[in-house]
């Protein structure tokens, strides 16, 4: 195959400690879930890529996990920078989880401007016949924020149900916002990465 | 924050963050707490603009300056060597995934009341109007021989024993005249002052080696400056630290340094909460009583609608005033960042002028600098204090890490850091440590 450069598209996981983003990632990398009490196992993640085609285009999804900082401080503006798309995740069974979501929501359109926004409303297995959070509850939450949200959806983690849907229709939301937008951005405005020197030829003199 | 830690790391500054990664890396269990809100401390870079005008007491920017969370302005005015100590511990960490940088455009030094490019290499040196013909062939010849110079092999020494004879020496046998030994050992091998004259010529030629091989890698200068600020720079080594296992946690002040038998640190209390520990690593604020006061350092932030004048029109660039040219014993430094690093507004400009003070009057010592940079819209002086550690940490467990000096670069910051992780943990920091499979499994 070809080795042309596919775009790469961050995005990220935002909500309270707890809601289910780390299973979210999880989901996303190797389709696996383990319960709360195995927790420690989510040391050392940090990001995992996937590629998805979307008609005759494919990007990478960059999916990134906040490594537990937003427990008992803050998570970093950095985390937010260059991200592409962010979800808000929240609790089904936990409607205080989502009622902070506004805070979220307030991060993410403060330091990742160009972001597109999507809901998740995790844990659908958990939802019982009396949802904690409504259908209505969710549509009054985007109708507030002036329809900055691109999409919502309901998962579960346990379940492994509506994971994959949810992250083709990003794909998809990410493909043709970028269509456009792609072809503008130039490159000036864009840094580089810095990566390991190759090793100079003529470096055998060294012995 | 009742537990027991392995480590607890006070304060969010660059040097604080690297080490509570390195420490989390290696297995232990680190708490991080910083009394402020935010994650950078004295290295952070302030968002938003009008936080800054308020910091220094001054009234609320106007609509001139655009939108204020545009803006993102060091405190500390650093660039990263390309092929430096920082940017080796940001690879093998694998915190460079979390950063994006630009090359700074350029390296200038002043001479005679203006400023020339620094020339690098052998066609540089021959079309720079620093030195007259007859010096520009010496300084290349020099340039040439710091070049092949390779400490395993003597026959590149050309009878001269780096090891043993100091860089005077090293300057005279080229015939080079004061001038150019001046730029040579301010702006090329990055000294701060005279002192390295009567040293060993080796440290000097591996500097030099340093600004060079810096300059290869990216082009147009040995800097680079990351997109966004230095205070990515921190939150970077954070989320290693929370990756690995880091507990975070900020405005949290901080009213006691516990210690138990022995004079050994053995928590930190908070309130009336105590968390256990082993170890602490903290800033010199953290604790007064076991520092000293080791200088003062004046850093002046200008904010400007265009870029310095004579340097062609550079985005960003580094101008080292070698302490000789204006009669001072330390170096005055200017560094310039713009938009185009997204640390300010569309069309605006911070430089930043700095240098050890040397007088009561820190101000008119900056003049030189300022008087570089045409008109400045706005002002901000701060004189701060620099400590050093009066208490190594070996009895105490308590390792403190130096203020940062003047200098324009991150080289002594990571000596530092290596240093103290040396102390702490008793053993060099084991890079191998970091699962690399964290990139490995995107495939």
């Amino acid at each position: 195959m070809a080795t042309t450069k596919i775009p790469e598209q961050k995005v990220i996981l935002c909500g309270e400690y707890g809601v289910g983003k780390s299973s979210i990632f999880r989901r996303f990398t190797n389709n696996t879930f383990v319960t709360a009490t195995d927790r420690q196992s989510t040391l050392g993640l940090d990001h995992f890529d996937k590629i998805y085609t979307v008609g005759d285009k494919t990007l990478k999804l960059q999916l990134w996990d906040t490594g537990g900082m937003e427990r008992v401080a803050s998570i970093t503006s950095s985390y937010y920078k260059f991200a592409e798309a962010a979800i808000l995740v929240f609790s089904l069974d936990n409607v205080s989880s989502f009622h902070t979501l506004s805070q979220h929501l307030l991060d993410v359109v403060t330091y990742a401007e160009n972001a597109k926004i999507f809901l998740c409303g995790n844990k659908s297995d958990l939802e019982g016949s009396k949802p904690q959070v409504t259908d209505a509850d969710i549509e009054t939450f985007c109708e507030h924020c002036h329809n900055l949200i691109s999409g919502t959806y309901k998962t579960s983690c346990k379940l492994g149900v509506g994971i994959e849907e949810m992250f083709t229709d990003i794909a998809c939301h990410l493909v043709e916002s970028n269509r456009s937008r792609l072809e503008l951005q130039s490159m000036e405005k864009h840094g580089f990465k810095i990566s390991p020197r190759e090793e100079p030829t003529e470096d055998s003199c060294l012995c | 924050m009742d537990e027991e830690y392995d480590a607890i790391v006070l304060g969010t500054g660059l040097k604080e963050c690297i080490l509570s990664g390195m420490l989390s890396v290696s297995g232990k269990k680190v708490l991080h707490v910083d009394r402020n809100k935010y994650y950078g401390g004295e290295s952070a870079s302030i968002c938003p603009l009008e936080e800054l005008f308020s910091k220094f007491g001054a009234p609320p920017p106007d609509e001139s300056y655009g939108r204020g969370r545009d803006w993102n302005v060091d405190l500390i005015p650093k660039f990263l060597m390309a092929n430096g100590q920082l940017v080796k511990l940001l690879i093998h960490t694998g915190v460079t995934r979390y950063l994006e940088f630009k090359s700074v455009e350029g390296s200038y030094v002043y001479k005679g009341g203006k400023i020339s490019k620094v020339p690098v290499d052998q066609k540089e040196a021959l079309a720079s109007d620093l030195m007259g013909m007859f010096e520009k062939r010496r300084f290349r010849n020099f340039l040439i021989y710091v070049q092949d110079f390779d400490g395993q092999d003597p026959r590149t020494w050309k009878d001269f024993d780096a090891n043993t004879q100091n860089m005077q020496a090293l300057y005279e046998k080229f015939g080079l005249d004061k001038n150019t030994q001046d730029f040579t050992g301010h702006a090329l091998a990055l000294y701060r002052d005279d002192d390295y004259l009567l040293q060993p010529a080796i440290t000097t030629i591996k500097r030099i080696k340093l600004y060079s091989d810096s300059l290869a890698r990216y082009g147009k200068s040995p800097y680079l400056y990351p997109m966004y600020g230095l205070g990515e720079l921190p939150q970077g080594f954070a989320r290693l630290s929370a990756i690995y296992g880091g507990t975070y946690m900020l405005d949290k002040p901080i009213d006691e340094i516990v210690i138990g038998e022995g004079g050994h640190v053995v928590g930190v209390r908070s309130g009336n909460e105590v968390a256990k520990c082993k170890q602490v690593y903290c800033d010199p604020s953290y604790v007064p009583d076991r520092v000293r006061k080791k200088g003062r350092v004046i850093r002046c932030i200008c904010l400007m609608d265009h870029p310095v004048p004579n340097t062609k029109d550079a985005l960003s660039t580094q101008i080292i005033i070698p302490q000789k040219q204006v009669g001072r014993n330390s170096d005055i430094y200017v560094s310039l960042v713009s938009y185009t690093h997204q640390v300010a507004a569309k069309g605006w400009f911070i430089a930043m002028v700095s240098t050890t003070v040397e007088t009561d009057n820190p101000e008119q010592e900056i003049r030189p600098g300022l008087e570089l940079l045409g008109p400045i819209k706005q002002k901000f002086v701060s004189v701060s204090d620099y400590y050093e550690p009066t208490d190594v940490g070996l009895e105490s467990q308590i390792f403190i890490s130096e203020s940062f000096d003047a200098t324009t670069h991150f080289e002594t910051t990571c000596l530092d850091v290596l240093d103290i992780f040396k102390r702490g943990t008793g053993e060099e920091f084991d890079f191998s440590k970091i699962k690399h499979e964290l990139g490995d499994e995107e495939q």
